[in-house]
């Protein structure tokens, strides 16, 4: 097996941008937000990705997820023994593959319960297929039941035996905190069956304890389930704490690669990135 | 016969072309599916049937009374329903909701003054002019010289006035017009009641030629938002030529077929250009940021 | 009495219809403007069945959901690759294109004409449905069963995926669902049970013309849902009492028909508007429109 999960090959994604002057002349520009990106993302660790603002670094996921098509190039995942190219796949087909993803906004359901919210992220779909749990309604009752089982182990596992998230399992999720919120997007993907997780920006807007949480909760995810973990993240410490490879993102391109000590010491970001 | 229909394809288009260009103004910059236009478009031969027929006022000052009023009432539609949910954000699937409801309270108002039945303005069978084959009303040709002076008029002050200038920009961004310190509660009531005056005017004209009841609205709108698509959305010139197309095919349509027909191609060329060119015949791929 | 009962079968049917359009306005959140057309094919095909076909009743009631899913599906599907306000103005197109068709195809459908003298639909084959009390009986075990498997549905956990739906759609992709079959799975759903409306109509009435599944009726039954409300059952079976009941509470009053006719809609109108800006969940229901 490749020690590579995930091989981005010359990856280009550009975006038209429609500019009007004052006196109401219109012109179009195409400009290259991903350019020549080239980057290899090692198995069963986790590799930190930083850039500044605009950088195009949710552009990148969105890409590896199938949310948009790359101009051109390729992106190759590596999942047990078989190897294929997910460029062109529906983001569906590509979470089906083992690649799960938390977005930078949420993306919760906030609406639903936070029961729910777990229940809808398990990998096995049965049930969902309208009818299907009317005509097998015994079958859908264990399932179901196991699905609430998992959820609450996860959470068990995760925030301990007291947690507010299986005490509030049947309020709307907007009922969270902000934090608890983006606690229970990452909780919710440990109901798939993922090799690969992206992570835009866990610890964004959140509080230090919560931010020690998401470290603990990313790290058990490596160490105990074998997954690799992809991030994008603006703090520094986390990256230093967290990640096993860096890797810096500045027009359209990877333009360090290493240990976080390497790249965060390199003197290209530390002027451009890290203004020092 | 060929000629003729085609003559007459190209003045029930510049119809179309008015009519779609007052939706545009709308949908272009405030992205609300205004479907209470066919009301306001409705409401205006109704008023002129008021003053001219009911209370005798010479036709000309009729007309300009109408589409003072039905200006009012596009105004008075963006006041008290759209600006109050712009305000609260409220989603476009609830502005396009209220909107069918504010449409079905006018038209049923206006049948519950005039009644059901279908009303004219012109008892007289216009006069006419013929070129060889080719006989067209004075009220066509009415038609036609009308919505050419319009739109040419429209073109220019969207070019070179402030307010095309702001126009254009609020369709690319009414965020950023914001920023940019632009009124667009004034804005918008200046748009309204632009596109009430092309409905206004658009159904004065039809409707001396052929009359009116209180459901011409609706076909007309559609007309005009398939107009819209044809052409692409975004651009003003582009419901202008779409507003042609249609009329010219409507016209193709009965002499290939039957007049019976003519709503079937119409949507059937709206799904076509939904699904194989939603940017229209004048859009760019894509508008992004 | 007999009056109450017509009431009856009339809001039964509405029932039918508002609930199998709240799957897809309220759950799915696709604002369906062809909901008339697909009542349309239900009323039309239960004529082919019981006229040409000669099938006894519950037969026809599965060809009818069948046959209106499956049109439905041609719809659907090149709807559904389109977003917001365009999905919306394809389902208007396909919704005039049908009326078009049912009005201008003389020499199958008879067009303006319409079709009269539609047969009582035979149950077991031979007892014939016919009278206002048999009907009464059908029409309410029809949209009780309606709401039976739609309750059934909403709380399945094909249910939670629509309401991860309505709330976010790229989580519920993100998550491995394919949201394209779910929303045509949807569609097809909706559109079988509401031709067992179409059909319940057409023999009921014995007589369908294609005025009674125009536009009007495509916003009017769209309208009946908002009215009620989205989201949950309660809602829409409340917006088909209120838009059936309300005429009639007009009548009652003393209002001439010819005013009534306007008036209750001038009411639906007024609804629609002060509901959107104080409480667009709708009367009933639970879900704000989005
Ligand atoms: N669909 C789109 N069309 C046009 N431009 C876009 C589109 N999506 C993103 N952009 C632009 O591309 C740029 C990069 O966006 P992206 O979200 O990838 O940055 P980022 O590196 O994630 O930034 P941040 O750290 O702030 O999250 C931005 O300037 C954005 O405006
Ligand atoms: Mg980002």
């Amino acid at each position: 097996m490749n020690e590579d999960i995930l091989q981005i090959n010359s990856v280009k994604k550009s975006f038209v941008r429609n500019i009007i002057d004052v006196r109401g002349k219109e012109e179009n520009e195409r400009f290259f937000i991903i350019d020549d990106l080239d980057l290899q993302i090692p198995r069963e660790k986790i590799t930190a990705l930083i850039g500044g603002n605009g950088a195009g670094k949710t552009t990148l996921f969105n890409i590896i997820s199938g949310f948009m098509s790359p101009d051109s190039g390729d992106i190759i995942y590596q999942a047990e023994n078989k190897q294929m190219s997910i460029i062109g796949l529906l983001p569906y087909k590509i979470t089906r593959l083992g690649i799960g993803r938390m977005f930078q906004d949420d993306h919760i359901f906030h609406d639903m319960s936070v029961l729910d919210n777990m229940l809808l992220a398990d990998a096995d779909d049965f049930g969902e297929f309208p009818f299907i749990s009317i005509i097998y309604n015994r079958k859908n009752k264990i399932i179901e039941q196991e699905r609430i089982e998992k959820a609450n182990s996860i959470f068990k596992e995760l925030f301990g035996e007291d947690n507010p998230f299986w005490e509030k399992r049947d309020e709307p999720a907007k009922s969270l905190s902000y934090g608890q919120q983006r606690l229970l997007g990452l909780a919710r993907l440990f109901m798939g069956n993922y090799d690969l997780v992206l992570l835009d920006e866990p610890t964004a807007g959140v509080n230090p304890q919560i931010i020690n949480q998401i470290l603990i909760i990313i790290r058990s995810m490596v160490e105990e389930k074998d997954v690799t973990v992809f991030l994008i993240e603006h703090n520094m410490k986390v990256v230093l704490d967290l990640a096993d490879f860096c890797s810096f993102m500045s027009h359209g391109k990877i333009t360090a690669f290493g240990t976080p000590d390497d790249v965060i010491g390199n003197d290209e970001v530390r002027r451009t990135y890290l203004g020092v | 016969m060929l000629l003729q229909l085609l003559v007459n394809g190209l003045i029930i288009g510049s119809i179309y072309s008015i009519v779609a260009l007052g939706y545009a103004l709308i949908y272009n910059t405030t992205h609300i599916f205004h479907i209470a236009y066919a009301s306001i478009y409705m409401f205006s031969s109704y008023m002129l049937l008021s003053f001219y027929i009911n209370l005798n006022i010479p036709f000309i000052i009729s007309f300009i009374i109408a589409i003072g009023l039905t200006i009012l009432l596009s105004v008075l539609i963006e006041i008290l329903v759209y600006r109050p949910l712009n305000k609260k954000r409220s989603s476009l699937n609830v502005v396009l909701i209220s909107s069918i409801g504010i449409m079905i309270v006018v038209i049923n108002i206006i049948a519950m003054f005039y009644g059901n039945e279908t009303q004219i303005l012109n008892p007289n069978i216009s006069k006419s002019i013929s070129i060889g084959n080719i006989i067209i009303t004075y009220s066509q040709l009415a038609q036609f010289i009308v919505s050419l002076v319009l739109i040419f008029i429209f073109l220019i002050f969207l070019k070179f006035t402030k307010f095309g200038i702001k126009t254009r920009a609020m369709r690319d961004d009414s965020i950023l017009c914001k920023v940019f310190g632009m009124d667009i509660n004034r804005m918008r009531l200046m748009l309204f009641m632009l596109s009430a005056l092309f409905a206004a005017v658009g159904s004065g004209l039809v409707a001396f030629d052929v009359g009116m009841d209180p459901y011409v609205g609706m076909p007309m709108l559609l007309n005009a938002i398939v107009a819209l698509i044809i052409g692409g959305v975004g651009r003003f010139e582009a419901p202008i030529l779409g507003g042609f197309i249609i009329g010219i095919l409507q016209s193709l349509t009965v002499w290939v077929f039957s007049s019976r027909w003519q709503d079937a191609v119409t949507f059937i060329l709206l799904i076509l250009f939904l699904l194989l060119r939603p940017q229209g015949l004048l859009g760019e791929k894509k508008r992004a940021v | 009495m007999n009056y109450i009962f017509h009431i009856i079968i009339i809001i039964n049917i509405y029932i039918i219809l508002t609930v199998s359009t709240n799957l897809l306005v309220g759950m799915a959140n696709l604002i369906s403007l062809a909901q008339a057309a697909f009542y349309g094919f239900g009323a039309y095909l239960g004529v082919l069945a019981l006229m040409i076909l000669k099938l006894p009743m519950i037969p026809t009631i599965f060809f009818v959901m069948f046959f209106t899913a499956l049109l439905s599906l041609i719809i659907a599907f090149p709807s559904l690759r389109l977003k917001g306000d365009y999905f919306i103005l394809a389902t208007l197109g396909f919704q005039l294109i049908v009326f078009t068709v049912l009005y201008n195809w003389i020499s199958v459908t008879r067009g303006p004409y319409g079709i009269p003298g539609i047969p009582a639909p035979k149950l077991i084959g031979i007892i014939p449905v016919s009278g206002i009390i048999p009907f009464l009986v059908l029409s309410s075990i029809l949209a009780g069963f309606v709401i039976f498997i739609f309750y059934k549905l909403v709380h399945s956990p094909f249910g939670r995926v629509l309401k991860g739906l309505r709330d976010d759609e790229i989580a519920v992709k993100s998550l491995g669902r394919n949201v394209t079959n779910y929303k045509i799975l949807t569609f097809a759903i909706s559109s079988a049970f509401i031709g067992i409306a179409g059909f319940i109509y057409a023999s009921y009435v014995t007589y369908i013309d294609p005025t009674s599944f125009n536009l009007d009726e495509a916003i009017f039954i769209l309208a009946a849902v908002l009215i009620g409300g989205t989201g949950n059952i309660k809602g829409p079976v409340v917006g088909a009492i209120f838009v059936v009941i309300l005429p009639e509470l007009l009548r009652f009053v003393g209002f001439p028909s010819s005013i009534a006719a306007n008036l209750r809609q001038i009411v639906y109108g007024l609804a629609l508007i002060i509901l959107m800006r104080y409480r667009p969940q709708g009367i009933a229901g639970e879900y704000k429109l989005q």
